[in-house]
């Protein structure tokens, strides 16, 4: 029973870390984690394949979005037109 | 009234203007280019990329370090996207911020299971978005976010620079991203339903 309760226990603060982890996932992708964060952060993905799935889908969301934004070319006589608009 | 001083001011004093063109007109493809993602159209965003120009003129004599000028002319665009949209009403019902945190795209994919037989479930998922589609989905985001978003995707600046185009502290961009990308996870989930990808019976969806 008591080795239950522990079990129990260990479960919900490994959950609790995943909670945490995942809510971390974007600053970490925006290289915005640093020092004791980033490390806490890459300790548990070294331990939690889930979070690691859970990582690289956020990262492959990341560049499928931003390849979908397009690149346009500069329309032909926009400078001219801008030049024109600020002469007045 | 703006315009009518800046007109005079111009008339009377042309070095600056030319000043102004040197350090500004510079950075018109990059100015360009996230107008052009943020409104994914090309005549709004030359008319964005316009308004942006004519606003930093006017607004010249107070660019102190002209060094920055050029996150001073995206402050300049993304306050136009910011004040243009407010009134457009044009967004998305957003569910509480609490709710939208807890938000997961790769774990209703898991659950719901919308192509039982790939074994790249969560790529495949992906797959099946036609360009447009990912672009409408960005475009419904309330304008904070998706100027947020489209800055990091499109310039790759930090949080510290981001922080000081949108003129906010960087907890605010911090939380502005992770939220900006929840709803687009959200977006892309509802777009799946409306094309009938994912049953929309299963409680929870």
């Amino acid at each position: 029973m008591r080795q239950e309760a522990r079990v129990g226990e260990d479960m919900e603060s490994r959950k609790l870390s995943c909670e945490l982890a995942v809510q971390q996932f974007f600053a970490y992708l925006d290289r915005a984690l640093k020092g004791e964060p980033l490390e806490a952060l890459e300790a548990h993905l070294e331990a939690c394949l889930d979070c690691c799935d859970k990582l690289q889908f956020s990262r492959k969301l990341d560049a499928f979005v931003k390849d979908r934004l397009g690149e346009a070319a500069l329309p032909e006589g926009i400078e001219n037109r801008i030049r024109r608009a600020l002469a007045g | 009234m703006e315009h009518g001083v800046r007109s005079q001011a111009l008339e009377t004093d042309v070095g600056p203007r030319r000043r102004f063109e040197e350090l500004a007109l510079p950075d018109l493809r990059a100015l360009y280019r996230f107008a052009r993602k943020l409104t994914g159209d090309g005549a709004a965003a030359e008319d964005l990329v316009q308004d942006t120009y004519l606003r930093a003129l006017n607004a010249f004599p107070s660019l102190r370090d002209p060094g920055r000028v050029k996150p001073w002319l995206f402050q300049i665009l993304s306050h136009l996207v910011t004040d243009r949209h407010r009134s457009a009403g044009r967004e998305v019902p957003l569910p509480s911020p609490e709710v939208l945190d807890r938000f997961s795209l790769y774990d209703l994919i898991s659950e719901e299971d919308p192509l039982p037989y790939s074994d790249r479930l969560h790529d495949d998922f992906l797959a099946q978005f036609p360009d447009e589609e990912v672009r409408a989905a960005l475009l419904a985001l309330p304008e904070a976010y998706r100027v947020s978003l489209v800055l990091l995707y499109t310039e790759e600046m930090s949080y510290r620079e981001l922080a000081a185009v949108l003129d906010c502290p960087v907890g605010t961009v911090m939380s502005r991203l992770h939220r900006g990308r929840k709803i687009l996870e959200r977006e892309l989930w509802e777009c799946a339903k409306r094309r009938g990808l994912v049953r929309t019976w299963k409680a929870g969806s």
